[in-house]
């Protein structure tokens, strides 16, 4: 809780107030609901050059830091500065993420994860009764070695702290690719509580929805596919065809939970045309799909445990040769599924959603469609075409900031995420809000509109957050030109000590 | 405990605190009355489809352990590994025995082939569909708790919903203000609106007549109250052992569950105009190694079983109900991983002093093959919406056509008239 702190003893020697009302004249009011479009109509170009960019921001990114506002700034062309960020975020895909020396096991070559993973199985199997040991360490120091009881723990931290730095330090990472790393995560969630998903969620991350963001669907959804963190977290990696032995001699069989949600999830989504029986044979073209502990890329085909015979997935026939065609039907499989024009419908969708408004026009969501088929599924030409599109730059096409847009465009605001208190703080707004990093369990992900999480306690608990987060650091003065003069003026009449986090607590930074 | 005097006294504090919160009314005189329409609804949502045929053990069924080999739970023997026996057709899960003495009370109730009309085997399509009323539409649609608190509200501003754990669930969402309250202690924190210059300045920030501002100001009122009512309850003596089982719950999981109840709990019994309660817990889709008499449903239904303990602590006044639910069952063979797949039909359990219990209700028509849905799931045998018309009818006071409007185009089911004590 807070405690209220000294007023400033020469209030006439605080230029930081001035400024703020010097400002509050100037300003526009951006984004008080529902009055958008009537304010903006009355706004100067300043102040419409002023909430493009904020939008732009928000969007492609999780909004300013003080040297992201001068580059827009400074653009000429707001729109063809956003195209070309579909560049660099692509050429920057293309390479490793930065990690720090403490980081790098969550990259590290699969072989090792499963090695830390099978060590600590193995310590907590010798455990027995005498109970856990309390793990000394603080939450998130990683100095030094650490006991192989607490590996997936370590890994889960640091898969956090990682993620928080890719979305808020702009220098670090490209803020349009942690963007569209959340995009793809998000549409094929893991959870990083289910066991043996665990220590594989970072790796899930910088591999499958990293890497892919920009690359064709049909890789991203191979990569994903073939991934332990997927394969675990779907069961996919137990799916065997009946009947067949398993480790102590007792026979297992199908399970159909992978299969069920590529299909309703991942692909065709739930009205994309799809039954009971497409289902089922898929999960019998998938079965064999495992993990391979000791592979590089951390999959393996079981070929004893794949099911012959002919299958059939939404008209297409798998013929019952030789042993079945073993892995490459579920390689066909896939990529016939991620072409679909329903899949295209289903991610069109999703995609303006997230970036545009929660009910995006059904024109933009058409249009956008058709390109994925034409472009076969090219993420960057695909999403030329939202960035080219009327409905992107329309400013009634508003959007709630979810509680990770809210953190992460705080944490980018203030430059929070190197340090360790402000990271902790970060992760326990995010559980309390109801969106834990990693932390949906089950396969849909998580929302993205206001229906969802613009809720009245849920605002106050952005304040905390804020309050908390603003308490010491930099001036925020950058954030002046998109804020209204009533926040402004507002704040300027705080000590100076509580005007950072009454700024990222104002109902403007609440939208993106 | 607080009296009621105390909790008046609290309120009227806290009313004058929030200068740019809306005036504080005095709470409604509360009788203990029987009332027909004077009841409580509690709804408990087990996302990701539990596996009734687990909980509600059909052991004289031969075909029950030939499913499942590895996970049937065993028929009783009056051991502790094995399901207590109910009748000479059902009995409970070991785990579930804290529900033991409800049922022999007769306040605990099950139906075991209920669900919804719709044959989706999408978990979310599902839940969609349980929380709108409305089968087979996939649209937009508010969810039918709120339309309820809608129709219960005498006054348009006050909540008389409140959801414990979820941001925001669908059945609660809607034109009516609900009051929603996260999972776990954090329920229990002023935060930052403790400090009265912080608050003031927020409430400044928000003293728009825009929605945003709007809803800021009615959530800072909501959370003012919720989180003194809830430390001073948690304060009271015999509420810290109670409050210590429950503190390691994981966000969603059924462990969190216990801590959730008592809140919800709690936050109803300070402000008898909450009538409607909702609460969830996720981690029901065990489809590998669910175990049987122990495991990792086992472990989920023990956390449920206390829930429903505490659950029952806080409601049993003689109309108020609380009901068990989850958007379908699972298959009744187990499949190739020891775990179950999505099913259709699933066993409901309602639980309260007007409910007719001690006995299942419905039909049962077994597992022999030629008696399943699509010949590997239990049927609907009883629309969940016909279910819930019995509970809303007896103890909400709704007519017919208010439960139209709730669940559109629903079918009144007889066999289900026993449901209830007159």
């Amino acid at each position: 809780m807070l405690q209220p702190l000294p007023l400033p003893t020469f209030p006439s020697l605080d230029v930081n107030r001035r400024k703020f009302l010097q400002y509050a004249g100037t300003s526009v009011t951006l984004l008080a609901a529902g009055q958008a479009n009537q304010v903006l109509a009355q706004a100067t170009p300043v102040q419409q050059a002023s909430a493009e960019q904020w939008r732009v921001l928000s969007r492609l990114g999780y909004g300013p830091n003080a040297a992201l506002a001068a580059q827009v700034r400074g653009t000429v062309s707001l729109r063809g500065w956003a195209l070309q960020q579909l560049d660099t975020a692509y050429r920057a895909s293309q390479t490793a993420p930065v990690l720090s020396e403490e980081l790098q096991d969550i990259n590290a070559p699969l072989p090792r994860i499963f090695e830390g993973e099978r060590l600590e199985r193995e310590a907590r199997a010798k455990l027995k009764s005498s109970g856990e040991p309390k793990d000394e360490r603080q939450r998130l120091d990683f100095s030094g070695p650490r006991e192989p009881l607490f590996f997936n723990r370590e890994m889960i931290e640091k898969t956090a702290v990682w993620r928080l730095q890719s979305c808020s330090q702009p220098e670090q990472e490209n803020p349009l690719l942690a963007r569209m790393t959340e995009f793809w995560f998000n549409h094929l969630n893991v959870y990083i509580n289910k066991g043996a998903v665990r220590p594989f969620v970072g790796h899930y991350l910088i591999n499958v929805a990293r890497a892919h963001a920009f690359g064709t669907f049909e890789d991203l959804l191979l990569a994903s596919a073939r991934h332990p963190a997927m394969l675990h977290y779907l069961d996919q990696a137990q799916s065997v065809a009946p009947g067949t032995g398993g480790a102590q001699g007792n026979r297992r069989g199908l399970n159909e939970n992978y299969a069920r949600e590529l299909l309703e999830l991942h692909t065709l989504g739930v009205d994309g045309g799809y039954t009971q029986t497409d289902v089922r044979e898929l999960a019998r073209v998938l079965t064999g799909w495992t993990v391979g502990p000791l592979m590089p890329s951390g999959f393996r085909f079981n070929l004893r445990g794949h099911e012959g015979g002919s299958k059939k997935v939404l008209g297409h026939t798998y013929p019952d040769g030789f042993l079945g065609m073993g892995e490459s039907e579920g390689e066909q499989a896939i990529r016939m599924l991620a072409h679909h024009p329903s899949t295209a419908r289903r991610l069109s969708l999703r995609l303006a959603q997230f970036f545009v408004a929660d009910h995006p026009p059904a024109e933009l969501v058409a249009r956008l469609s058709q390109r994925f088929m034409e472009v076969q599924g090219d993420i960057r030409l695909w999403m030329q075409t939202l960035l080219e599109s009327e409905a992107f730059w329309d400013p009634a096409n508003r959007l709630f900031k979810t509680p990770l847009d809210y953190a992460c465009s705080a944490l980018t605001a203030t430059g929070g995420a190197q340090e360790r208190r402000h990271l902790l703080l970060t992760i326990g707004f995010l559980s309390n809000a109801g969106q834990p990093l990693h932390g949906w369990q089950t396969p849909d992900g998580y929302k993205t509109d206001a229906a969802t999480w613009l809720a009245p306690e849920a605002l106050t608990r952005r304040t905390d957050f804020a309050l908390a987060l603003g308490k010491q650091g930099e001036n925020l003065d950058f954030l002046m030109p998109y804020l209204s003069p009533a926040t402004l003026q507002t704040v300027a009449a705080q000590r100076p000590a509580m005007r950072n986090g009454l700024l990222l607590a104002s109902p403007e930074f609440m939208y993106k | 405990m607080p009296t009621n005097d105390n909790a008046l006294q609290r309120r009227q504090f806290l009313g004058t605190l929030l200068a740019a919160g809306s005036a504080w009314a005095a709470p409604a005189a509360w009788a203990q009355s029987s009332n027909r329409s004077d009841g409580r609804l509690v709804v408990v949502f087990l996302r990701g489809a539990y596996d009734g045929l687990s909980a509600l053990v059909p052991y004289s069924d031969n075909q029950y352990a030939v499913l499942r080999p590895s996970i049937a739970i065993a028929a009783p023997d009056g051991t502790a590994q094995t399901a207590l026996r109910l009748d000479d057709t059902f009995a409970l899960h070991p785990a579930l025995a804290p529900l033991h003495p409800l049922w022999q009370q007769g306040v605990l109730a099950a139906i075991p082939a209920a669900g919804s009309p719709d044959p989706t085997r999408s978990h979310f399509d599902a839940q969609h569909h349980w929380e709108i009323g409305l089968p087979g539409h996939s649209g937009a649609r508010s969810g039918w708790l709120n339309t309820l608190a809608e129709m219960r509200a005498d006054n348009a501003s006050r909540s008389v919903a409140l959801g414990v754990g979820e941001a925001n669930p669908q059945i609660l969402s809607g034109a009516a203000p609900v009051q929603l309250v996260p999972r776990g202690k954090s329920a229990t924190k002023q935060g930052a609106l403790g400090d009265q210059r912080t608050r003031d300045a927020v409430m400044k920030l928000y003293a728009g007549q825009d929605s945003l501002s709007q809803a800021f100001r009615a959530g800072a009122q909501s959370r003012m109250e919720t989180a003194q009512i809830l430390s001073a309850e948690m304060a009271d003596p015999a509420m810290v052992g109670r409050e210590m089982a429950a503190a390691n719950n994981g966000a969603g999981s059924a462990q969190g569950l216990l801590l959730d109840a008592q809140h919800l709990g709690t936050l109803m019994r300070q402000d008898r105009r909450l009538r409607l309660g909702f609460l969830s817990a996720g981690g029901w889709d065990t489809h590998a190694n669910q175990g049987a008499a122990t495991g990792a449903l086992a472990n989920n239904l023990g956390n449920l079983a206390a829930a429903l303990v505490q659950l029952r602590r806080d409601f049993s006044q003689p109309n108020d109900v609380v009901v068990v639910c989850s958007e379908f069952g699972r298959t009744s063979a187990e499949n190739g991983t020891r775990g179950t797949d999505h099913g259709h039909g699933n066993a409901l359990w309602l639980m309260g002093n007007r409910i007719q219990g001690g006995r299942w209700h419905g039909q049962w028509s077994g597992l022999a093959q030629g008696n399943l849905h699509e010949a590997r799931d239990l049927p609907v045998h009883h629309d969940f919406r016909a279910v819930f018309a019995q509970v809303l009818r007896a103890t909400q006071g709704a007519s017919n056509t208010e439960i139209e409007r709730l669940f559109p185009g629903f079918a009144w089911d007889a066999a289900l008239d026993n449901l209830i004590r007159a």
